[in-house]
């Protein structure tokens, strides 16, 4: 891992890139209860998207080149870091049938869900993306500390995101007729959240892992795929809502 | 008896044996039902087993095969008793087809046939762990079931949710239970494992235990494969009989097995054959590629070591969930499982779906495999256009299968949860759409089969300048084609469904998309018949698979058009020639191919070759009969012979025809069971090969077989082209220090 940047520098551009993703989340919300323009809904999804890919996913490393020995952990670290985004692209091949699903099905229109919650959901999400993308940060200055800090912050959200929609969205949408078995606009949102949140659910495990990991020094500024995996995994789950929130809560008529 | 031979005794063994368990059976049949409605059944498969094992015993005494198959034997009656005695305490009668004393004989039997070979080993306990594991789950779901004052039983035994739960913890106790896992939970627990482990076992039973070497782990997919086809043969070989004359004689009403009929049994056998085969594709060419890849770049193993363990020992309990969905009520919606039918088919269509999707991720997490250890491990001076074509090929196999396979997989996953929890995806009444589902079935499932024969045509491109002896003509030209086609091949699934009632503007474009393929293909037929023209061609067995495999395939390449397009596929749509069709890319694809591959391979994984007279016989008795077989299903097909039925009106005068054909079925059987005796028989007794007996430039070739664990002893580096054959002074790869190759080039090289 090479230090490009002090590590001040570093959180402050997390800040920066955490202030843009909130901003383009308000103006996604503004545009649906306003002029519900889908293209522009896309594109603001697709900005969303390229800028947790380059900044917090740091898609650019896979690009980086390491050492000529391929047995030392640098090179080790470039091959596992081929791998694990190979494994996110068929992943991602999974979400996008389900809204090809989603598109085919429902079109324009929209189950009628709590939009305060939805919203909700979202903002604890993008948090804790921003507080990974810190813990990763003070691993990588060594900082086992703020890591673990930062982490635990990370999980604490994240479970916040996994409860809001299962326990709270779910239940609450099921009250109000929207059930599994109601019709297409049923299934549609169980299915694509059912199956984001056992993503959710697989990343917070993985973040207890590296969390317990790094209380035993199993990592070093220098030495932690380990971490670098878990933090990718939880942005990509992340990206995967940048595009469910919008095809779920705010794109189209209300059915 | 010291002084016969060990085949004679065997032979012998097997009449004597067979005859007194077919008189065994028999006599049970007429005392439990005092009838012979089961002649035909209870015997033979007493017979089959009782003489295999009394085969074995006979030709090698108490070997552990032969252990095996008594502990198989006696797996089996006991699971059977078992079952019964289940089925018995909850319907309160005796019934001898009731599914469940079948499965329970089916998972004992095989358990005790691992046990028996090998006491606890990874296999062995696998299967003991997903025997516990499904139970465990489907009495969970039941107990719940209960609480709720909800039935826990149903026809099966459980109900169809304690079923499917069942079926998904089995996996998972499989791999937690045999340790395909265990690293991995080490590293979640902070501990370092080595890198490589020392290999704990040796002799064959290595191949039953976890092993991270790349090559044992191909072996071990190619038998996996090999045991598939064999089963999917079978099954066809069942529905080809009854499909020998018009009128039912074979799979009658009358008969009850595994709470089916004998239609249903055909729709059931017909069904699986086809996804049965298409797993023993996958898994035959994953095989290959594991065992060829990294030796073929120079790299000690692949990228992901334990990765590629996983994803073999995932495809062991997909295969028994296939199998499972047989005798849990089958199912008759083809392999293309399309709803509304596969709604309402019976759990055996949960089972496939399971199966499918369970065996999707050993293709998918393979795939991932491949492409890494390509990027990241090649030897030095192996540039992009310096690898082995056979590596591009299964680049471009790897890049479908990674992404393609999630597809299918939830395509199955949402008619799993719509039969589950009735969520209406594809259920009109609900406002769901049948048609989506065929979209995202297809979206795999026309890929898939560039994954099923990619490999194959990189197989021929490869193995083709070596018996030419002449440089492999337009070397990029194939590499990139390779690409093209898999490229292609993601723009073209709506051509399957031209009479589905999609969006008539939908037709053209994918009908010329579809026609787009034959140029990429065309490239490669054309090298192959420049890269033979005028060589010093030599026709050892995998030469004549790879020459076969050009002749069928071109036969399947010629027969695409024509579906392709929509004026004529409205015609043949369903109908036999699809089936000829889609047989003729099959075997020319893959199975000449994968043929050619193993008895090219093959010493260098074992050190001995494979009985050339043997591998003759196989050849020319097979690719005459596949013709027959073949040729005769277009026929039919032309003249309207529907695909997937049981019976056919004997005024269409297709009963000649659909005799010939089952003969040819017959034939290939028998030339392929000839090629499993000699592949097993010529890992013991073949004779030693050891150098580089088809005078290779291939760096495998350079060095002893069979190879060490970590492959080659001195790292290679790349001075050359690849099929530069006969240009004299030319070499491909060369040793840091002299290698140990056996055999010398003589005169050219």
């Amino acid at each position: 891992m090479s230090h490009h940047q002090n590590k001040s520098a570093a959180y402050g551009q997390g800040m920066v890139i955490f202030i843009y993703l909130a901003a383009l989340t308000a103006l996604e919300y503004f545009i649906a209860v306003t002029f519900n323009a889908v293209s522009i809904l896309v594109v603001v999804a697709l900005i969303k998207a390229a800028l947790v890919m380059y900044y917090y996913m740091h898609i650019y490393k896979l690009n980086e080149d390491s050492d000529d020995d391929i047995h030392s952990y640098a090179y080790k670290t470039g091959t596992n870091r081929l791998g694990l985004w190979l494994f996110l692209l068929s992943d991602a091949f999974v979400f996008a049938g389900l809204l090809t699903t989603r598109i085919n099905l429902l079109g324009l229109t929209r189950p009628h869900l709590n939009q305060i919650l939805g919203l909700a959901v979202t903002a604890l999400l993008l948090i804790s993306s921003f507080f990974m993308n810190r813990a990763e940060t003070a691993m990588t200055h060594g900082d086992k500390k703020g890591f673990i800090t930062n982490a635990l912050i990370t999980l604490v959200l994240g479970l916040g995101f996994l409860l809001g929609v299962v326990a709270v969205e779910w239940p609450l949408a099921a009250a109000e007729g929207l059930t599994a078995s109601s019709g297409t606009a049923g299934a549609v949102f169980y299915m694509l959240t059912g199956m984001h949140a056992f993503h959710v659910f697989t990343g917070l495990i993985f973040l207890l892992v590296i969390i317990n990991n790094a209380r035993k020094d199993v990592y070093s500024a220098d030495q932690h795929w380990g971490v670098e995996a878990a933090t990718v995994y939880w942005h990509f789950v992340d990206l995967v809502w940048i595009f469910f929130y919008p095809a779920l809560y705010l794109i189209g008529k209300l059915l | 008896m010291k002084s016969v031979s060990p085949l004679i005794r065997g032979w012998l063994s097997l009449a004597i044996g067979g005859i007194a368990a077919y008189i065994i059976g028999m006599g049970l049949v007429f005392a439990v039902s005092g009838s012979w409605t089961y002649v035909h059944l209870v015997p033979i498969l007493f017979a089959t087993f009782g003489g295999a094992m009394a085969y074995a015993w006979g030709a090698a005494g108490i070997s552990p095969l032969t252990k095996g198959l008594i502990w198989m034997n006696a797996g089996a009656l006991g699971g059977f008793a078992l079952g019964l005695m289940i089925d018995w305490l909850v319907q309160g009668s005796l019934d001898w087809a009731a599914p469940i004393a079948s499965l329970f004989s089916l998972l004992a039997g095989f358990t005790a046939f691992f046990l028996g070979v090998a006491g606890l080993n990874a296999v062995s306990k696998g299967l003991l762990w997903q025997i516990g594991g499904t139970l465990l789950g489907a009495i969970f779901i039941s107990a719940i079931r209960v609480a709720m004052g909800l039935t826990w039983s149903g026809p099966f035994l459980f109900t169809e949710p304690a079923w499917v739960l069942g079926g998904f913890m089995g996996v998972l106790f499989f791999l937690g239970g045999n340790g395909a896992v265990s690293d991995w939970f080490k590293w979640a627990r902070g501990m370092d494992t080595p890198e490589h482990h020392e290999e704990t076992h040796t002799g064959w039973v290595k191949y039953l235990n976890i092993s991270f070497d790349h090559k044992v782990i191909g072996i071990q997919y190619t038998i996996v494969a090999l045991f598939l086809i064999s089963v999917g043969g079978l099954f066809a070989l069942i529905f080809r009989t009854e499909l020998a004359a018009s009128q039912l004689q074979f799979l009658t009403t009358d008969i009850k097995l595994f709470g089916q009929n004998g239609p249903q049994l055909y729709n059931t056998f017909m069904s699986l054959h086809g996804m049965i085969m298409i797993v023993s594709i996958l898994l035959g060419m994953a095989g290959i590629t594991n065992f060829a890849v990294p030796l073929l770049l120079g790299a000690q193993d692949m990228a992901f070591p334990r990765l590629n363990s996983f994803a073999f020992w995932i495809s062991v309990p997909a295969t028994v969930l296939l199998l499972m969905s047989l005798i849990l009520g089958g199912f008759d919606t083809g392999w293309t499982g399309y709803p509304p039918l596969s709604a309402r088919a019976p759990v055996g269509m949960q089972m496939f779906f399971l199966g499918v999707f369970t065996s999707g991720w050993s293709s998918i997490l393979g795939a991932l495999n491949n492409i890494v250890t390509v990027i990241r491990m090649r030897s030095k001076g192996m540039t992009a256009f310096r690898m082995p074509i056979f590596v591009w090929a299964a680049i471009a196999t790897s890049i479908i299968a990674l992404t393609a396979t999630q597809f299918i997989g939830l395509a199955f996953q949402l008619v799993m949860f719509q039969r589950l929890f009735g969520m209406g995806f594809f259920d009109p009444a609900q406002g769901g759409n049948p048609v989506l589902f065929q979209h995202l079935f297809w979206f795999y499932s026309h890929p898939a089969v560039y994954v099923f024969i990619l490999p194959g045509l990189g197989v021929i491109s490869e193995l083709l300048p070596v018996f030419a002896r002449k440089p492999l003509f337009g070397y990029r030209w194939i590499a990139m084609s390779s690409l093209a086609i898999a490229l292609v091949g993601f723009l073209v699934w709506a051509h399957h469904m031209f009479a589905s009632g999609m969006n008539e503007y939908l037709r053209v474009p994918f009908m010329y998309s579809t026609l787009l393929v034959a140029i990429p293909t065309g490239v490669k037929f054309f090298s192959w018949v420049a890269t033979l023209w005028k060589g010093k061609i030599w026709a050892p067995t995998p030469m004549l698979f790879v020459l076969g495999g050009i002749v069928v395939f071109l036969l399947g390449g010629l027969t695409g058009p024509p579906n392709a397009t929509v004026s004529t596929d409205l015609h043949l749509t369903d109908t036999y020639f699809i089936v000829g069709h889609f047989h003729d890319t099959i075997f020319g694809g893959f199975v000449f191919p994968f043929f050619a591959a193993i008895y090219y391979w093959f010493p260098k994984a074992t050190g001995r070759r494979m009985n050339e007279a043997l591998g003759k016989l196989h050849f020319w008795l097979m690719t005459p009969a596949f013709f027959v077989l073949s040729f005769g299903m277009m026929r039919i097909g032309l003249l309207g012979m529907r695909r997937r039925i049981v019976d056919y009106d004997p005024a269409l005068n297709f009963d000649y025809t659909h005799l010939v054909m089952t003969v040819g079925g017959f034939l290939i059987a028998i030339s392929v069971l000839i090629f499993i005796y000699n592949f097993f028989n010529s890992i013991k007794y073949g004779e030693k090969a050891e150098g580089n007996i088809w005078n290779s430039r291939s760096p495998e070739w350079q060095v002893a077989s069979p190879m060490p664990a970590h492959n080659y002893d001195q790292p290679f580096e790349v001075v050359g082209e690849p099929y530069d054959y006969g240009l004299p002074g030319s070499k491909y790869v060369e040793f840091a220090a002299p290698a140990k190759a056996t055999t010398h080039h003589k005169g050219e090289n």
